[in-house]
């Protein structure tokens, strides 16, 4: 049935060259591709693979979910289903030849035009998981070694040093230091506490952070100050929780890192993990790390900053001066609203610490998605054009609350507003972009 | 001895029951053209054009038993037959309906002419339009 | 023509239902062993509760955002679907078939009904003909395959109301009527029909993660 395939996915290359594709698919011959692939099928294809591609009816319902789809004209080659037919089905189809400009091409679909995002999911009548047939063929596209350099290199940090930025271990543990000692001019008894046992809360944060953001972790130290919290950071590997590997559909190394991070709060004795405002590190101990490892759900509690902040409003443990009277609009991060239904957890928060809320349309676990996630955006600069061409919706969806009188724009994610910072800008938006935690620290009563 | 009687006795009956399937036909009928019970109250499909005669001797059969047939007990009663009795007085009963009616024609009906492999096996070959609409 | 009719309403009746129920088990049960060997987070993850309020949502017309932002097709979906069951499940002359083969007999729907379903049915497949061949993004997913489908689905509907009607050479489209209708029977667990007998399943699972481990809405 798919004997037409060869046509479809000639030429679809943007002539983007990357170094990680092109250099790694040229290795490559048509029998050896077969082969890894065919391997793959046999050994962790199973059920879930069969049942999507089998049902799947060729309706073309999930089209019009897909941002994707809707920014490039209705392409019809980015409709989540053409991604399918362009690559899994394919590959499937034993008479299929793939070669190495198939290969290319499939690389380059299934890590920079999905984000993973699910929302075609819920847009499909049969609930098909597009994202996880396009992860099953970059878990392929990495037995090859055809993956795109940029998000192969934060692999390698990740194999390394155990976190996404090469960030070494005396690094991090000075910039927890220099962030305790610029906080205790502002809080002189604050303290970031490294390594203390039996901890109500392990707090866990991603790579970037110590690398560019260093202030997040202030602010995150005053906003526990405030809260009276007992919370500790690791000073071994572990304390990163985020994971490009499980998007280059690097396995092994997914289940090493969550892991270690797992084990950094157990033999803290932590009571629970809190983790920063990042959607895909959310994901990747929440929902990923967890199956990865065998367990069916995380070994110890863990929730997100939203969820945190939330109890802490609710406990009233924290104090707001005066709302932040800016309007303010709403990114639901996927892998948190679709991925964890907190929605209604972060309009909890807004609530309480912002005046005037405007909600984007659609919203909820119908939000877009920002276009960089799913590892998009860490496949690095010679993308960057695409992917915001690839996103024009999510423009529009901006624009549209920014008509309507919003200023800033939360992200509770990391990983969005690497993509909404670009969308803002290419599509001269002239929004702010803030996380929950900058409202709250800027709000907040500090003594 | 024994089956010189029986044989006699048969053939009376036999005589006693033409005369009264003669008289039978004669008086309410006339000759019969079409498949006409009561028990059906409302036709669903075209009136089932049957020459009764015509029918009987193309298919060469002059035993009225073989479809006038008598059942007692789940078995069939040699030598008796129904003459003159209309097919839904032993097939309607009250909790299954016409359905129990349809169902002893068509099988009368299709299983022969599927054995002899003659004559009408589908809906339309019987129930066709161009006989009396339903009604 | 006797002949053929015997074979189209004997074995070959048995052919299709055996072959249809043998199919749909097998890969079924093909299936789960699988999942069992391969996919053991669909047995973690499956809840009966999320799999069920999941699959209401998409059975109930315009229960679910996605129906609502495409209503002609829900419209169209639903009617052909409803149909596509009901009428050959309930059709007089089926049942009636059954009942002189099996004396077992259900309710039927009144001829003109299945008349008009029959009618809808065909409506369907010209409707989802074009559709696939008009919008440029379902013509992309389209193999061959697609159009086979339409035809084997749309055959027994078009040959039964043939038949019905006593057209023009309405015998011979009575036989092609079941042996078209065999043919379909047959091919549903074999082809992309199987459709049917996964949704439960994809559905199930997709509520499921969705509901017990993602806290979210898959609607
Ligand atoms: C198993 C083999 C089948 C047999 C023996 C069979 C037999 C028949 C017969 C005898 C009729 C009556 C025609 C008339 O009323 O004059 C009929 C009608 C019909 N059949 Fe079938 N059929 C079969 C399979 C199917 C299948 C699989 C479907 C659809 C999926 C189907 C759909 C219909 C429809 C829709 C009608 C009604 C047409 C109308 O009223 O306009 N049949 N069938
Ligand atoms: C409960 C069982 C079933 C479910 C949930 C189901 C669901 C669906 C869905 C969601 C579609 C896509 C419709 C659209 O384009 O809007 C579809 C298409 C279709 N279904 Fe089903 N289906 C079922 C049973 C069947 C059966 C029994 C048949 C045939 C015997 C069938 C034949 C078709 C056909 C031919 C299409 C193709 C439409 C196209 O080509 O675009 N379905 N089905
Ligand atoms: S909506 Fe679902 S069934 Fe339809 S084409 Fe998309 S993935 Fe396939
Ligand atoms: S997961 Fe998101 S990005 Fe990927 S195909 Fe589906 S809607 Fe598009
Ligand atoms: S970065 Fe944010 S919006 Fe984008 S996929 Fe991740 S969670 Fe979704």
């Amino acid at each position: 049935m798919n004997q037409n395939n060869q046509k479809d996915t000639a030429n679809n290359k943007n002539g983007i060259y990357d170094v990680g594709i092109d250099k790694g698919a040229s290795r490559l011959t048509p029998e050896k591709i077969r082969k890894v692939f065919d391997a793959l099928v046999e050994t962790e294809g199973g059920a879930r693979l069969r049942a999507y591609t089998n049902a799947c009816v060729h309706c073309g319902l999930c089209s019009d979910a897909c941002h994707h789809f809707l920014s490039k004209d209705n392409d019809p080659r980015l409709s989540p289903a053409g991604k399918v037919k362009q690559t899994i089905s394919r590959i499937l189809n034993k008479k299929a030849k793939l070669d190495v400009d198939f290969v290319k091409q499939a690389c380059e679909t299934v890590f920079t035009e999905c984000n993973l995002c699910r929302r075609c999911v819920i847009y499909c009548p049969f609930g098909i998981d597009v994202a996880y047939l396009m992860l099953f063929v970059r878990r392929g596209c990495h037995q090859l070694g055809v993956v795109p350099q940029y998000i192969q290199d934060t692999a390698h940090s990740h194999a390394s040093t155990f976190n996404q930025m090469w960030v070494r271990d005396d690094e991090w543990i000075d910039t927890l230091q220099w962030q305790e000692e610029e906080a205790r001019d502002e809080i002189p008894d604050l303290r970031i506490p490294i390594d203390k046992k039996g901890a109500d809360i392990f707090y866990s944060l991603i790579g970037p952070e110590p690398k560019f953001r260093a202030q997040l972790i202030y602010q995150m130290a005053v906003i526990f100050h405030m809260a009276g919290a007992d919370w500790t950071l690791p000073s071994a590997p572990g304390w990163d929780n985020s994971d490009m590997c499980m998007f280059t559909g690097d396995m092994e190394m997914t289940a090493r890192l969550k892991k270690i991070h797992f084990e950094a709060a157990m033999d803290l004795k932590a009571k629970r993990i809190v983790m920063g405002e990042c959607g895909h590190a959310f994901r990747s101990v929440y929902d990923v790390g967890n199956r990865t490892l065998g367990w069916k759900m995380p070994p110890l509690p863990m929730v997100h900053a939203i969820e945190f902040y939330a109890e802490i409003f609710r406990e009233k443990r924290i104090e707001i001066l005066e709302k932040f009277d800016r309007p303010v609009t709403l990114h639901d991060p996927c892998n948190i609203v679709r991925g964890r239904g907190l929605g209604d957890e972060a309009r909890y928060v807004i609530n309480e610490t912002c005046s005037t809320f405007i909600e984007l349309e659609p919203n909820r676990e119908h939000n877009f998605c920002c276009g960089a996630g799913g590892g998009v955006i860490n496949c690095g600069p010679p993308f960057k054009n695409k992917r915001v061409e690839s996103n024009r919706v999510k423009a529009d969806q901006l624009a549209a609350a920014r008509d309507k009188g919003a200023e800033v724009l939360i992200a509770p994610c990391h990983n969005c507003h690497g993509g909404l910072e670009d969308v803002i800008h290419h599509y001269e938006l002239g929004l702010e972009l803030k996380f929950l935690g900058d409202i709250i620290y800027e709000c907040m009563k500090k003594e | 001895m024994q089956s010189r009687h029986k044989t006699a006795a048969r053939l009376a009956r036999l005589a006693l029951i033409a005369l009264l399937f003669t008289v039978a036909t004669v008086f309410a009928q006339g000759d019969i053209t079409t498949v006409e019970d009561s028990g059906f109250e409302k036709r669903t499909r075209p009136v089932v054009a049957f020459e009764h005669d015509a029918h009987n001797q193309k298919a060469e059969i002059y035993d009225c038993a073989v479809c006038h047939h008598v059942y007692e007990n789940g078995e069939k009663r040699e030598g008796q037959m129904s003459v003159g009795m209309e097919c839904s007085e032993c097939h309607l009963s009250e909790n299954s309906g016409p359905m129990e009616l349809t169902r002893a024609y068509h099988r009368m009906c299709k299983t022969c002419h599927l054995e002899k492999n003659a004559g009408p096996v589908q809906c339309a070959q019987c129930h066709s339009r161009q006989n009396a609409p339903a009604k | 023509m006797h002949e053929l009719y015997k074979l189209a309403s004997g074995i070959f009746v048995w052919i299709a239902i055996l072959g249809f129920a043998a199919g749909m088990i097998g890969r079924l049960a093909h299936l789960a062993l699988t999942a069992r060997k391969k996919d053991p987070v669909v047995y973690q993850y499956f809840s009966l509760y999320y799999a069920l309020r999941s699959m209401l949502h998409w059975i109930i017309p315009f229960a679910s955002t996605g129906m609502r932002a495409h209503p002609v097709i829900t419209i169209a979906a639903f009617v052909f679907h409803i149909c596509l069951i009901v009428t050959p499940l309930f059709a007089a002359a089926h049942v009636i078939l059954v009942m002189e083969s099996w004396n077992v007999a259900w309710w039927h729907l009144p001829d003109p009904a299945a008349d008009v379903m029959t009618v809808l049915v065909i409506l369907g497949c010209l409707f989802f003909l074009i559709r696939r061949i008009a919008q440029e993004h379902v013509r992309y997913l389209s193999t061959a395959g697609d159009f086979v489908l339409i035809a084997l689905v749309a055959a027994p509907f078009v040959t039964g109301f043939w038949t019905y009607h006593q057209w023009y050479g309405y015998e011979t489209a009575g036989i092609l009527h079941m042996l078209s209708g065999e043919l379909m029977l047959l091919c549903l667990p074999f082809t992309r029909l199987f459709h049917m007998a996964l949704w439960p399943f994809t559905r199930g699972y997709a509520g499921s993660e969705f509901g017990s481990l993602r806290h979210a809405r898959d609607w």
